[in-house]
């Protein structure tokens, strides 16, 4: 991946394999200016790569125009971010519904039950008609990870999400991105600089220079 | 409802309440100029009908009721129009137009021969008397009620101050009449007038009478006051192009107004933008979000600009002798090009937000 700034080219990213089976929750570590964001944002069709072949479920982003990369993201693919990123004018409620009426398609949603569950889960249930600014950081990355998955998202790409966390919080999140992994079979992508989180991942894949220096194995 | 739209609504509330005005504005051109039009129009209708002939003679083709006519047909015509079978009344009328004493529209001044007028019309002096001297004019009730006029009032014609002589009823033809021969001395014309009205033994033989007259006075109109409505609207100078430049300049209004308090906010919410992105929204759901907040300001500022409307022609009546008729239909193309100003200003800050790059939109502080 080449970012071009006035003339210069900035090669964020060469050469980089990576594959991840369904259901593998990887972890992502390396310096920061490596490529991992990059890489993320590659692998959630934000971005598109300027060489090189992306394949999700067997499609290849790369290929894809702006549209097409759009809709895959909106079926497959939930974002989480280490700086929440939700609508700051809206309640966590109406974060989750946002979602909702973007993703659009009914099946997938999930049952009342199973929301009130996840909400539950994220020890959430009475910070609803919050909105982020009433929240804590914890409580707000809590939400932007319930906003992630309404949709049932086969991928779940998160960049940093325990970056601005204390470790309550961070162990918080760390556990649900390992329950949703477990019991929904979600595939997860996670950029942590923390080892501990790296830790609950299946594999943790290195990385330096825009390149992947160890693909890591499984535990 | 939309929480995205209502949010951003409820967030900038001045941004808000700015580009409502903006847009009632639009729709207050529309609705009080297409009132005012209505209005004059159809007041004007009314009073004319009211006066009782049947048939106009004139040189010009709009039958000398442009506002700009000049008194160029000779009053001795009506020697001949009496001669012709059939005919009851002939009464020749001179048409002065002014500026409205309140400085709004313009306000016709009539020169009537005040017998064969009065036999025509069944105009009647219901207070003082009518006039005799050139410097005295007659007034309708409702010039006198609106002005405060009485009799013996002075009152301004042709920049001049004359006085009110008398007051009469029923409201036919202008509000303020004199003596045709005064208004000739005044204009300069003598021996003419801009019309002459001509009343039928029966009225069911209005079309034979019409016909007879031109044949017998080639060269002239010769028209139907039942057909006077088809008339006015096309021989008041300028009166549709005035209305068409009204409708542009509203839209014009209501775009520039949601184009700049859209694509100020579209800045604003870059980061927003970028998390709709990384949420899967289509360019076309972007659009939406902006489109329908651009809509709802809209609807607002019509609903407001209506309102503002009724209180304005209200005032307006008080003030002045100028009549306001809403119509449906106007008031509906207020409203539409309201709604399509807002929707056409937002279309461009709605794309630009489209066509942001994700990555960078949440990147921004
Ligand atoms: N939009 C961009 N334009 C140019 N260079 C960029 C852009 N985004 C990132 N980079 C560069 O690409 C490299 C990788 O960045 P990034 O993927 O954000 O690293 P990481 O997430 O590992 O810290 C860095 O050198 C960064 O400066
Ligand atoms: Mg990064």
């Amino acid at each position: 991946m080449t970012y071009r700034i006035g003339k210069v080219d900035v090669n964020a990213l060469r050469g980089v394999n990576l594959a991840v089976p369904p259901g593998e929750f990887i972890s992502i570590m390396g310096p920061s200016g490596c490529g991992k964001s990059t890489l993320l944002h590659i692998l959630g069709g934000l971005l598109q790569p300027s060489a090189g072949r992306v394949l999700v479920d067997g499609e290849d982003l790369a290929a894809m125009g702006d549209a097409a990369r759009t809709d895959m993201r909106r079926r497959k693919i939930g974002f989480v971010f280490q700086r929440f990123n939700l609508f700051p004018a809206l309640t966590a409620e109406g974060n989750l519904n946002v979602a909702e009426r973007i993703h659009g398609d009914g099946a997938q949603k999930m049952t009342s039950e199973e929301r009130r569950e996840v909400l539950r889960l994220l020890k959430l249930e009475n910070k609803m008609h919050h909105k982020p600014l009433e929240l804590s950081g914890g409580e707000q990355q809590r939400v932007a990870i319930a906003r992630a998955i309404v949709n049932r998202p086969a991928i779940i790409l998160a960049d940093e999400p325990t970056g601005n966390l204390d470790s309550e919080n961070s162990a918080i999140v760390l556990e649900m991105l390992q329950k949703l992994n477990q019991e929904f079979k979600q595939t997860i992508v996670m950029i942590t600089h923390n080892p501990e989180a790296a830790a609950i991942a299946n594999r943790t894949v290195e990385m330096r220079d825009g390149m992947i220096i160890n693909q890591g194995s499984r535990a | 409802m939309d929480s995205l739209v209502i949010s951003s609504l409820r967030q900038r509330p001045t941004r808000t309440l700015i580009s409502v005005l903006g847009v009632a504005l639009g729709v207050i051109l529309v609705a009080l100029n297409t009132g005012l039009v209505e209005g004059m129009l159809n007041d004007r209708l009314r009073r004319e009908q009211g006066v009782g002939a049947e048939i106009e003679f004139a040189r010009q083709s709009s039958g000398g009721w442009s506002p700009s006519s000049v008194m160029s047909l000779d009053t001795r015509y009506d020697d001949p129009l009496k001669q012709i079978a059939g005919v009851k009344t002939v009464s020749p009328v001179g048409r002065h137009v002014q500026s409205g004493n309140s400085g709004l529209g313009f306000e016709v001044v009539e020169g009537i021969d005040f017998p064969s007028y009065a036999e025509m019309s069944g105009l009647q002096i219901i207070e003082g008397r009518v006039f005799q001297a050139d410097d005295e004019v007659i007034i309708d009730q409702f010039k006198a009620q609106h002005n405060k006029l009485s009799v013996g009032s002075e009152i301004q014609v042709f920049g001049k101050t004359l006085k009110v002589a008398g007051i009469y009823a029923p409201e036919i033809g202008s509000r303020i009449k004199l003596s045709l021969d005064a208004l000739q001395n005044y204009l300069a014309a003598p021996n003419k007038c801009s019309t002459i009205l001509i009343k039928v033994d029966d009225p069911a033989r209005q079309e034979e009478i019409q016909q007879q007259i031109a044949a017998k006075l080639p060269g002239n109109h010769v028209i139907l006051r039942r057909n006077l409505n088809l008339g006015m609207s096309n021989s008041i100078p300028g009166i549709k192009g005035f209305v068409r430049a009204v409708l542009g300049l509203s839209v014009v209004v209501s775009t520039l107004v949601i184009l700049l308090a859209m694509y100020t906010t579209i800045t604003e919410r870059t980061r927003e933008i970028g998390i709709m992105k990384s949420l899967g929204a289509p360019k076309s759901y972007i659009i939406g979000v902006i489109e329908r907040e651009a809509l709802a300001i809209s609807a607002i500022g019509v609903v407001l600009g209506f309102v503002v409307s009724l209180l304005a022609a209200w005032a307006i009546e008080r003030a002045t002798t100028l009549q306001l008729e809403f119509q449906w239909s106007w008031l509906l193309t207020a409203a539409l090009l309201g709604l399509a100003g807002g929707a056409l200003g937002a279309l461009y800050p709605a794309i630009r937000a489209a066509n942001q790059d994700p990555v960078k939109a949440l990147a921004y502080e």
